[in-house]
């Protein structure tokens, strides 16, 4: 079994050997791998690390993956941290960092969770693998699955951005667009998955699924030279991706790879469906489930984040805070992150960057803070939200009197 | 008739059964009331808080819908409906 100790529940303490379970047969609570950290620390070095792949297997001993030739080659991880030194100049910030995972094998992080969920569907043999997805885990799950030769069964809202419904069929899968919200299709596929058999990574593989996205915060320490931020943002859909970064960060606590306070958790919502938000800022620390999410940041449009609640207390654990920008503010958000660095990320992307200038703008966030942002999807994945900004130009005549007349006066240098 | 659909991880509390069917009239809580005189504590303990609620690990949904968007547990469960339950942790 290698490193992996066993699963164990997150509310409970339960423990149960590394099987299929998918929640505590005790409280139905969230169960998560545990590892026996004294054997991960023998192997698990800085200088070990240099030499190996660069990509989320890197940090083998930390994945809950037995079988090496189970494992999905398409490479997903270890991408790029840049430096943002144009953001840090509008925003009045020292040190920010840009993690892009806009550039993974289908421009998402969720090819990282779907790595690991999808290899232990092959160790476990099942006939086939599927999701429930506002739309990035489609395209991850079906391309992986893809190339495990897995039939593969996409459920999602049917009302998703239109490359959002069409890249999972590209890769070979079954679409199913369910007539509702993301809520509801996750809800009929975790019956269908539940009556077929199937191992759909974020419902019955979830366990192991979510180890996959605590590989982002390995590789930020990795990168910054063995060191972490002051601050991570990271966008909320869920509350996966925020609970998996605080998992990996207490991992790397246990191997006395770091000590102090760690980095400020900071998680975003659009303002159209902030259930862990709202949660955040009530005093009682409940989410608020939202019915009918609106917002353009579809891939953050879960009304009903399974993780709320631990969310909520890591934000508050870590002196973090949540925050809630508008649709208008996260296109600006987009267009800020664009034009200044150069990466174009969808809308969660623009959340992120709308709720880190909102903290500077009311101090939550101070100018000395070193700030890494996960900027977490694509945005060539959602192109509709831009057809007001950037309407259609009209064809400019191929003659230099043209161009000259529709550049008009502008000169540079 | 109702049926209740449990998802494989529930249905400890029923002894493993996925698919129940009963004759049933009233409210979403009277029909909890009616499977713990079937399934007995087991059934109130696994589903239920000390306090009276459905645990927030639970997710109950009346013909499709989720019982906390409707009236909870003061439901009215209509006739011929479909009763799920589901574990919360699932999705993301």
């Amino acid at each position: 079994m290698g490193y992996v100790r066993g699963l164990r529940c997150r509310e409970c303490g339960a423990e149960y050997p590394p099987t299929r379970l998918s929640v505590c047969e005790q409280c139905f609570g969230p169960l998560e791998v545990a590892y026996e950290i004294s054997a991960v620390r023998e192997s698990f070095r800085r200088e070990a690390l240099a030499s190996r792949p660069r990509d989320l297997w890197r940090y083998r001993e930390l994945l809950p993956v037995f079988d090496e030739s189970a494992r999905v080659d398409l490479q997903p991880g270890f991408t790029p941290l840049r430096r943002g030194r144009n953001l840090e100049e509008v925003l009045d910030l020292q040190e920010v960092w840009i993690k892009d995972d806009t550039v993974n094998p289908t421009y998402s992080f969720k090819d990282r969770p779907v790595a690991v969920a999808v290899a232990k569907a092959r160790e476990w043999g099942l006939p086939a693998v599927g999701c429930a997805s506002t739309g990035n885990l489609a395209a991850a799950t079906a391309a992986a699955a893809a190339k495990a030769r897995l039939p593969c069964y996409v459920f999602a809202p049917a009302s998703l951005e239109p490359t959002k419904l069409l890249l999972p069929r590209i890769y070979g899968a079954t679409l199913v667009p369910v007539d509702g919200t993301y809520d509801d299709a996750n809800r009929v596929a975790l019956l269908t998955a539940d009556a077929r058999g199937w191992g759909f990574v974020n419902i019955n593989l979830r366990p192991y699924y979510a180890e996959g996205s605590k590989t982002l915060v390995f590789e930020t320490w990795e990168q910054l030279g063995f060191d972490l931020p002051d601050v991570i943002l990271t966008p909320l859909g869920s509350g996966l991706l925020l609970t998996s970064v605080d998992k990996g960060l207490r991992e790397l606590r246990e191997l006395g790879e770091i000590d102090g306070a760690g980095p400020r958790l900071v998680g975003t919502q659009p303002d159209g469906c902030a259930p862990i938000v709202r949660g955040f800022e009530s005093p009682d620390g409940r989410p608020r489930p939202v019915r009918k999410p609106e917002t353009i940041a579809e891939s953050l449009a879960i009304g009903d984040p399974a993780s709320g609640f631990e969310a909520i207390e890591i934000m508050r654990r870590t002196r973090g805070f949540g925050d809630a920008p508008s649709d208008a503010e996260i296109l600006e958000g987009q267009k800020l992150l664009a034009q200044t660095e150069g990466v174009f990320s969808e809308p969660a992307g623009g959340t992120t960057i709308a709720t880190l200038r909102r903290a500077r703008a009311d101090g939550r966030i101070d100018r000395d803070e070193r700030v890494v942002l996960f900027i977490t999807g694509n945005g060539l994945k959602a192109p509709g939200i831009w057809k007001d900004a950037f309407p259609p130009l009209a064809p400019v005549p191929p003659t230099l009197a043209a161009v000259d007349a529709y550049l008009g006066g502008t000169r540079h240098g | 008739m109702v049926k209740l659909v449990l998802a494989s991880p529930i249905a400890v509390a029923t002894q493993g059964q996925r698919e129940i069917d009963v004759e049933f009239e009233g409210t979403l809580g009277q029909l909890f009331d009616l499977l713990t005189n079937m399934y007995g504590r087991q059934f109130q303990q696994r589903i239920f808080e000390g306090n009276g609620s459905l645990k927030r690990f639970v997710n109950v949904y009346i013909n499709g819908e989720d019982a906390r968007y409707l009236n909870g547990l003061e439901t009215p469960v209509p006739r011929d409906a479909t009763i799920d339950l589901l574990p919360a942790i699932a999705g993301g």
